[in-house]
């Protein structure tokens, strides 16, 4: 089921499968799919699953110390559906023939990659907010493409998870509202979280088109749908307006607008700064491998303890 | 040690008389721990009335593609697998009936008598047809382990409450329509 490009039949099987995709069919387990399709997909979805459970750490840190009852059952809402997400995926990567277990170790030896943005530190509570709003609002973004893609399990994750992360982008967004209507530390705390989330989460949208080395076939597959660099500018062209609105500023001094195709457009990307954290040399890299390694660690008694129990003579 | 423990699918009931619709996995020891799993993974919102879990291997999958190939196939086996006299058991039926975009695969529509998955799966396409069935899933009822009644409160209900989880608790929308307008919201 897993078509390999040596097979003399395979031709005839993608172009029947190409035209699947075409008519807005779903590909499901089971069905013929060329091993290219399926590699891609597991490297994206074991990836996209690694980004929500590291994406716990930055936002766990912060729920003891929440400024009120609500706001922290809000977080711990908001992290507990995080690592649900990292659930959802891991299943529709296993309906691909990947194991749970090598993908965890994928990620504890530090071979699996995640998105860079959870590399960065949260320095403040309003963080909290900028991370809810920009960074989940940019992951909704490409997440709402995904809903749409052509392998159903991951689809329909992404379906759930997009439910989901409405939550998590709108209890975000509502705090910045709140602190930048607030006292000027508040406001000031507000403006701080921005200008440092603001270009890494114009980064977690990927290399621009012209450098992105999957595209095309990502996308004649119909595993994406829009590029990185149209996915970026719809979310700036959301973004920027509503910052301004709240009298924040947007941390680009070459940012302006462009009346023609009615666009916001951003001065350049730091992608000496985004290859670097990809590479793992990000200010908490090396700090978010080293949480999950603890964790995983000091959760073998349980899962020694469950094992035990599932032997026992019944 | 590190195992990796079994898959179970889960199957969630939203409300009373609708039907189950399998919505993802989940691994556990066993299908006591594979509910627990699945109460915590899938029901952390309100609606949720019962979920059902099957060991993934117990469920035979057929996709509508797969089904097509076997009618073509020139060998027998399609026919073959079927022993007239062997003992039945009630299998549970479910399809996949729409390719609209969707959180749930298949939904549960019945119950078949057969004495092997293949035998399932042939009387469920007699008994259940539809305009299109884009997968088929046949599984043992005795794979089966369901929720009970009784379990509905205390493993449902917490989550009803829970209403800070639901987008439409958050005003930002009409929060920034004000700002815009040019009003202080102090909220």
């Amino acid at each position: 089921m897993y078509g390999q490009e040596t097979d003399p039949d395979y031709p005839t099987k993608l172009a029947e499968f190409e035209a699947r995709i075409a008519r807005g069919e779903k590909i499901e387990p089971g069905d013929w799919m060329p091993e290219r399709y399926r590699k891609q997909l597991v490297r994206m979805i074991s990836q996209h699953a690694h980004s929500e459970v590291v994406g716990m750490l930055p936002e766990g840190a912060w729920i003891t110390r929440a400024p009120n009852l609500r706001r922290k059952q809000v977080l711990l809402a908001k992290v507990q559906d995080e690592a649900g997400h990292g659930q959802y995926l891991y299943h529709a990567a296993e309906t691909l023939g990947a194991t749970r277990e090598e993908m965890l170790q994928a990620l504890l030896t530090g071979q699996a990659k995640y998105s860079s943005i959870f590399n960065y530190p949260t320095v403040t509570w309003s963080d909290m907010g900028a991370i809810g709003w920009l960074v989940d609002g940019a992951a909704i973004m490409n997440q709402t493409m995904l809903a749409q893609c052509s392998y159903g399990p991951y689809s329909r994750a992404m379906v759930r998870i997009c439910a989901e992360e409405g939550f998590h982008k709108k209890q975000g967004q509502e705090m910045i509202i709140q602190y930048a209507q607030g006292t000027p530390e508040q406001k000031a705390m507000a403006q701080d979280s921005i200008n440092r989330f603001w270009w890494p989460t114009l980064m977690m949208f990927g290399p621009h088109d012209s450098a992105s080395t999957n595209s095309d076939e990502l996308t004649r597959w119909g595993i994406k749908t829009k590029s990185n660099d149209q996915l970026r500018q719809e979310f700036v062209n959301e973004l920027v307006p509503l910052l301004h609105a709240l009298g924040l500023e947007v941390p680009d001094p070459d940012l302006r607008y462009d009346e023609e195709s009615g666009n916001w457009i951003s001065g350049e990307i730091n992608w000496n700064e985004f290859w670097q954290v990809v590479k793992g040399n990000g200010p908490m890299n090396a700090a978010r491998l080293q949480a999950r390694q603890e964790a995983h660690d000091n959760g073998r008694w349980v899962r020694e303890a469950l094992a035990a129990y599932a032997e026992r003579d019944v | 040690m590190d195992t990796q423990w079994p898959r179970y699918e889960v199957f969630k009931q939203d409300r009373p008389g609708e039907p189950h619709e399998s919505i993802g996995t989940v691994h556990a020891v066993d299908a006591e721990m594979a509910l627990q799993n699945g109460r915590d993974l899938f029901a952390r919102r309100p609606k949720c009335h019962s979920l059902w879990v099957a060991r993934a291997d117990a469920i035979t999958s057929k996709t509508a593609e797969q089904l097509a190939a076997k009618e073509l196939a020139t060998d027998n086996s399609w026919q073959a697998d079927i022993d007239p006299q062997a003992p039945t058991e009630t299998y549970l039926v479910f399809q996949k009936q729409t390719e609209r975009r969707g959180m749930t695969f298949t939904t549960h529509v019945g119950e078949v008598e057969a004495s092997s998955p293949v035998h399932a799966l042939q009387q469920a396409i007699a008994i259940f047809p539809a305009e299109q069935v884009f997968v088929w899933w046949v599984c043992p009822a005795s794979a089966v382990t369901r929720s009970e009644e009784a379990d509905t409160l205390p493993m449902f209900a917490p989550a009803q409450d829970k209403l800070y989880r639901l987008p439409n608790q958050y005003r930002t929308v009409f929060t920034m329509q004000k700002i815009k307008r040019g009003k202080d919201v102090i909220e």
